[in-house]
């Protein structure tokens, strides 16, 4: 009878212990779901770039130098959030810049905490390949790690070439005239916002001054030129002038017109992309001229606003015959808009 | 002469019978961890990736441009579709992912009822088997002529949706 009693009591025992030891694995389910974190961070982090255009959006984040990036509260690569997956170059351009060099703008804490989140120190590799082009921050990849892969689209800056085939319309027809016998000659292009901004254009076509670098190239100046005798004529210099539609036009007095301000305009001429110059740089202009202004410098400009960017050459006699308003505007001719490019954004998180 | 041994065989068999299925229980319970809430996370960037393709072809590269998804279908390009839907969702910033396959279908309203049509051609490796998941998206064709799509109404816009299933070969 005692080996009765010791088999119930034994038997027992092992249900107990068997009902203890199956509740184990479910105490441990918790640890067993790392791996599944590691692709819900990367999915997060791919949205929030791909599908937002980050915090603060006035002005857009990537428009905060070194000095005040800590500003920055999310850093989003979408032109605005009705585009997802339309991603701003120069939104792509502030993110990676200079990500693979030891002095990168963003630091590992600041992809932490303006994108990645979380408390959790992880690892991450993020990269945007379009064709020939890649940018890419972050650790090489380990075996076994977090990823989301998505399909995108990057929107780049405009650009208005005026070139030769302006020449009709850009020279003045009867230089002999008595009203040209000024020795000065200007050019305008103009931007009139209330246009470019229109709500029916679509973010990821519409042209933003206020978020995307305006580019003026007058090339071929060659043939702007009196050529019968002069090879050059003399930009004295670039001046800006603001309208609002129920006033006249001012000059951007806030402008240093002597010293160059990298962050607010390029100005290159005759091609020489190593020297660039102030907005009165009196040098002769034989090919060439390239203004880019950048986002910064329409901080002043309202939805309605008009610029005049105005070219003002001076010699004399006059030796360039160069006149007239060229619009920045959505008219294939006068601007070109370059095609969105296809791309794929990759994020890794370990 | 009569005494316990049979009960105590009897009991013995019992209690090791049950010690022996609960050991399965345990082993078969605690082995199964790939569980179906793992599974969705692969599907899930698969559709993730099928659904930015589709939207991304969808999107004209200019203002008032080409849309990539509408020509394939307005000129009856169902095979270049696919490649391109393939193409796309291959890219990486590395090697490409070259093992996806897709089946590209249309689905619209006739008269009196719903079609669907296969617009690329069967993909001989599909058994039906595989663990594909399916993208869609809604299309707008102009009105015009659609000879390649039986019973579609053709004088005036019409919507219809591309549905994509997509899988690891």
């Amino acid at each position: 009878m005692l080996s009765l009693d010791f088999l119930a009591g034994f038997t027992i025992f092992l249900l107990a212990l068997i009902m203890v030891v199956s509740m184990v694995p479910g105490l441990l389910a918790g640890l067993q779901s790392s791996g599944i974190d590691y692709d819900a961070v990367a999915y997060r982090t791919g949205v929030i770039l791909v599908e937002d255009p980050g915090w603060p959006v006035n002005p857009p984040w990537e428009q905060y130098d070194r000095d005040h990036k800590d500003e920055i509260q999310r850093m989003g690569l979408a032109v605005s959030k009705d585009t997802p997956n339309i991603l701003l170059s120069t939104k792509v351009e502030r993110f990676f810049e200079n990500a693979s060099t030891e002095d990168p703008f963003f630091t590992e804490d600041d992809y932490h905490n303006k994108v990645i989140f979380g408390d959790y120190p992880y690892s991450y590799n993020i990269s945007l390949s379009s064709g020939n082009d890649l940018w890419q921050t972050g650790d090489p990849l380990p075996p076994g790690y977090g990823y989301i892969r998505r399909v995108v689209k990057i929107k780049e800056p405009s650009v208005a070439v005026i070139n030769e085939s302006f020449k009709d319309d850009y020279t003045i027809p009867n230089p002999s005239d008595p009203k040209w016998n000024s020795t000065a000659r200007n050019f305008t292009v103009r931007l009139d916002f209330g246009h470019l901004l229109n709500s029916t254009v679509s973010p990821a076509y519409r042209i933003d001054p206020r978020i995307e670098p305006v580019n003026v190239t007058i090339t071929d100046f060659e043939d702007y030129l009196n050529e019968t005798y002069y090879d050059n004529a003399t930009l004295k210099n670039v001046t800006f002038q603001k309208a609002e539609p129920d006033s006249l036009p001012v000059p951007l007095r806030w402008l240093s017109y002597s010293e160059e301000e990298p962050d607010l305009y390029t100005l290159h001429l005759n091609g020489v992309s190593e020297v660039s110059h102030n907005l009165t740089p009196n040098e002769p202009v034989n090919s060439s001229i390239s203004l880019v202004l950048k986002p910064a410098f329409m901080a002043f400009m309202g939805p309605n606003s008009i610029l005049d960017i105005r070219f003002n050459f001076e010699d004399d006699p006059p030796q360039t015959n160069i006149t007239g308003i060229h619009h920045y505007d959505y008219n294939m001719t006068n601007v070109t808009c370059t095609d969105l490019k296809t791309g794929v954004l990759e994020v890794a998180i370990w | 002469m009569v005494n316990d041994t049979g009960q105590l065989y009897t009991m013995e068999g019992v209690a090791a019978g049950l010690i022996m299925l609960l050991t399965a229980y345990i082993v078969i319970s605690t082995t199964s961890i790939y569980t179906t809430g793992d599974t969705h996370i692969p599907d899930m960037q698969l559709e993730q990736l099928g659904s930015d393709v589709l939207a991304m072809m969808d999107t004209p590269d200019k203002e008032r441009g080409e849309n990539q998804l509408v020509g394939f279908i307005k000129n009856d390009q169902g095979d270049d579709l696919r490649d391109r839907f393939l193409d796309n969702c291959k890219m990486r910033a590395g090697d490409a992912d070259a093992d996806l396959r897709a089946q590209v279908y249309l689905s619209y309203r006739t008269s009196d009822s719903v079609n669907t049509i296969p617009l690329s051609p069967a993909d001989e490796s599909f058994t039906r088997r595989e663990n594909t998941v399916r993208v869609t998206r809604w299309v707008q064709l102009p009105s015009g002529s659609y000879s390649h799509i039986p019973n579609i109404e053709t004088s005036r816009p019409h919507a219809v949706l591309v549905e994509v299933l997509l899988w690891r070969a």
